[in-house]
């Protein structure tokens, strides 16, 4: 079949196709039955033909030499018959039948070729056991007879054939209206519509597609949507740093004296390593997608943590914020190491942004009834209940924080968890009591990463 | 002149603080939504630069809550947020003027004064009164032809004056457009203030009325000046 083959003409052939065989084959079977009724019904004849010339020649053929039957009938020149007295002499035959035997069998039922003609001959001794006689019937006649009626049976469909298909394209092209309709339905429509298909009087057979068609026509749209959200979410964050810059550089022109002046411009130097780190996040963000198709390997998380921490440690250590990686065996994640590294650099990151300066930054690698987990906990002013729920959603910043976040971080940290299979969890600091470390550290906060191991 | 600008974002926040200063105003500067409307319930202000996006509660519930109080200073919407909905619904909420991030900082000045003089009820960018111009936009001064050499606060209180012509006010009214929260007092700073003024101009043109406060008088036919109460109030 061709890829892009008509449904309808494959209908049509198979269709047409199928009615031929079967047609065919109902002839077929009807040729071969009605050769074996007439087999039947023929020899019975012969037979009966043969018992009558046997009573026959008991009264009259002593007196018959060598005699010549009358035709009776158009088909009687196709029966023939001879009586042999004594079994080899010639003392009546029928004016078609041959002189020599009709068969050499004395009883009984046998086929002969004579001078090319094909008989069916039934062969008796008559009561006396005086006359021999053959009665015999061309073949070819049964063979007629039988090819007659098939072929009578095959005369119809011949010409139905033609009608049958005419026919069954209208019906075909009837039923696959709806479908035709849908085609031209999608082909019609907007590039950029995803309004959903009617199904009103579709087929049975093509609803779920059309339903199948409609959610995913949701699905694009709702992605659509979150993408558009994301880009003017995005584009709003990055004009507050734009316009800080921007007033503090008029500030600075503005400026009555040096002071003023180096104040402002510093600020607007501080607004465009916030615009640049925003701008970083971002990128992240969007390549978190395409990241997470690249190559899963077991990766060695408490090394990469090691990594982490050594890169970012240098900048934690001016602020007076020390990063501490707990002891604990090496756990192997399946996962993107370069996805794993943005991850543990965001979470680190964030804590060490909001710990207070001389307290420390704690990093947990460790194995739990089949499952692994990271944790990243500060000694900040954490989150209350309410404002921990919405987190991870893009751009939010709770109150209180410094406004230098991007407010994109977790939402970087849950994306790459998800495509890990892993689960977030973001939680006040408290001991495995349940009791709070002490109590500076009641407001702390710690985010677990648990990874399927 | 008193302003109070409503803006979580440290940096701009302090960009637009510093160039509100370099302008002339005294600028008291609120970071969430909920100290700016306990501000704006308790201190007067010339009028108020206000941020949507605020923590704690939002831009748009603070001028309704200021609305309600039937408060009719000046607002000046300064968000990112810039579809032509979201305009409609700033200034529908009751805010004087919209203005999207990011802003030119003459512009939100010149905004402001704009505001300000429509909320004395004046329409001329320039005050003339007693023969004496002030143009709050260029800073300047001009009696007689020439240019007066103001300092900052006398400037701040010889507008403020002129803004209420025909009306006393108060030492503490005029202290209070002259200092932003924080800022130190310095006691008889009016009145040293006022002194300079009579002297650079003339002694005539503020009077005052003891144990109440200063005014100078209304010009009639200038339209400027006259307190009209602003047609908002009702």
């Amino acid at each position: 079949m061709h890829r892009h083959g008509s449904l309808k003409r494959r209908l049509l052939v198979l269709t047409l196709a199928t009615v031929v065989l079967v047609w065919i084959g109902t002839a077929a079977f009807t040729f071969y039955d009605a050769r074996h009724e007439f087999d039947e019904i023929l020899d019975a004849h012969l037979a009966q033909s043969a018992s009558l010339l046997v009573v026959q020649s008991s009264h009259d053929l002593g007196e018959v030499e060598t005699e010549h039957a009358p035709l009776l009938h158009k088909y009687s020149r196709r029966v023939a018959f001879q009586v042999w007295g004594a079994g080899h002499v010639l003392r009546l035959h029928s004016v078609n039948a041959p002189s020599q035997p009709l068969a050499d069998r004395e009883q009984g039922f046998s086929n002969s070729v004579i001078d090319g003609i094909r008989w069916r001959v039934f062969s008796t001794w008559d009561e006396s056991g005086n006359n021999l006689i053959h009665v015999a019937e061309r073949s070819e006649v049964r063979d007629e007879l039988a090819s007659s009626i098939a072929g009578n049976l095959m005369k119809p469909l011949l010409i139905s054939l033609p009608l049958l298909a005419i026919l069954l394209w209208v019906a075909v092209t009837r039923s696959l209206h709806p479908l035709v309709r849908l085609a031209g339905e999608v082909a019609r429509r907007e590039p950029g519509s995803l309004a959903p298909l009617d199904a009103g009087n579709a087929p049975r057979e093509v609803v779920p597609l059309i339903e199948r068609l409609n959610q995913l026509f949701v699905r694009i749209e709702a992605s659509l949507q979150k993408e558009r959200r994301f880009t003017a979410d995005a584009a709003h964050e990055l004009r507050t740093p734009v316009a800080a810059i921007k007033a503090q550089a008029q500030v600075a022109r503005a400026a009555a004296g040096d002071e003023e002046r180096i104040h402002a411009l510093d600020n607007a130097i501080l607004g465009c390593d916030r615009a640049s780190h925003l701008i970083e996040q971002l990128l992240t963000l969007a390549r978190v997608d395409t990241l997470g198709d690249g190559a899963i390997e077991s990766c060695p998380l408490r090394a990469i943590a090691a990594e982490v921490i050594a890169a970012i440690a240098p900048a934690a250590m001016e602020r007076g914020v020390r990063i501490e990686l707990m002891e604990g065996n090496e756990m192997t994640v399946r996962g993107n190491p370069v996805l794993l590294r943005i991850l543990l650099r965001n979470l680190i990151d964030n804590a060490v942004r909001h710990t207070p300066s001389g307290t420390s930054v704690r990093v947990g690698v460790s194995g739990e009834s089949g499952r692994i987990r990271l944790s990243v906990s500060d000694n900040g002013p954490g989150i209350p209940e309410a404002d921990r729920v919405r987190l991870s959603e893009r751009f939010y910043r709770p109150l209180g924080t410094s406004a230098s976040g991007s407010g994109l971080g977790l939402s970087i940290v849950k994306r790459i968890a998800e495509t890990h299979g892993a689960t977030l969890q973001v939680e006040s600091r408290k001991n495995e009591s349940g009791q709070i470390d002490t109590p500076e550290d009641n407001k702390g906060l710690r985010v677990t990463v648990m990874f399927k191991s | 002149m008193r302003v109070l600008l409503i803006e979580d974002d440290a940096l701009l926040g302090d960009a637009i603080q510093a160039g509100l200063k370099q302008s002339g105003y005294a600028v008291d500067w609120m970071k969430d939504g909920v100290s700016a409307d306990q501000a704006l319930g308790t201190e007067p202000y010339a009028a108020v630069v206000l941020d949507l996006g605020l923590p704690r509660m939002s831009g748009l519930e603070v001028l309704r809550r200021l609305r309600s109080r039937n408060v009719p200073t000046p607002v000046l919407i300064l968000t990112a947020m810039d579809t032509v909905d979201d305009r409609i619904r700033g200034l529908d909420a009751g805010a004087d003027d919209y203005l999207v991030k990011p802003f030119d900082m003459g512009e939100l000045t010149a905004r402001l004064r704009a505001l300000v003089r429509r909320a004395a009820g004046t329409t001329a960018p320039v005050l003339r009164i007693a023969g004496v111009e002030l143009e709050p936009a260029a800073h300047s001064v001009v009696w007689r032809d020439h240019s007066i050499e103001l300092a900052a606060k006398e400037f701040a209180v010889l507008h403020a004056l002129m803004l209420n012509a025909g009306r006393v006010l108060s030492r503490g009214q005029i202290e209070e457009q002259l200092y932003s929260w924080g800022e130190e007092v310095e006691s008889n700073a009016v009145e040293v203030y006022i002194h300079h003024l009579r002297r650079k101009l003339f002694p005539e043109l503020i009077e005052t009325i003891r144990g109440v406060g200063y005014l100078i008088q209304a010009e009639k036919n200038t339209g400027a000046g006259k307190h009209i109460p602003d047609e908002r109030d009702a």
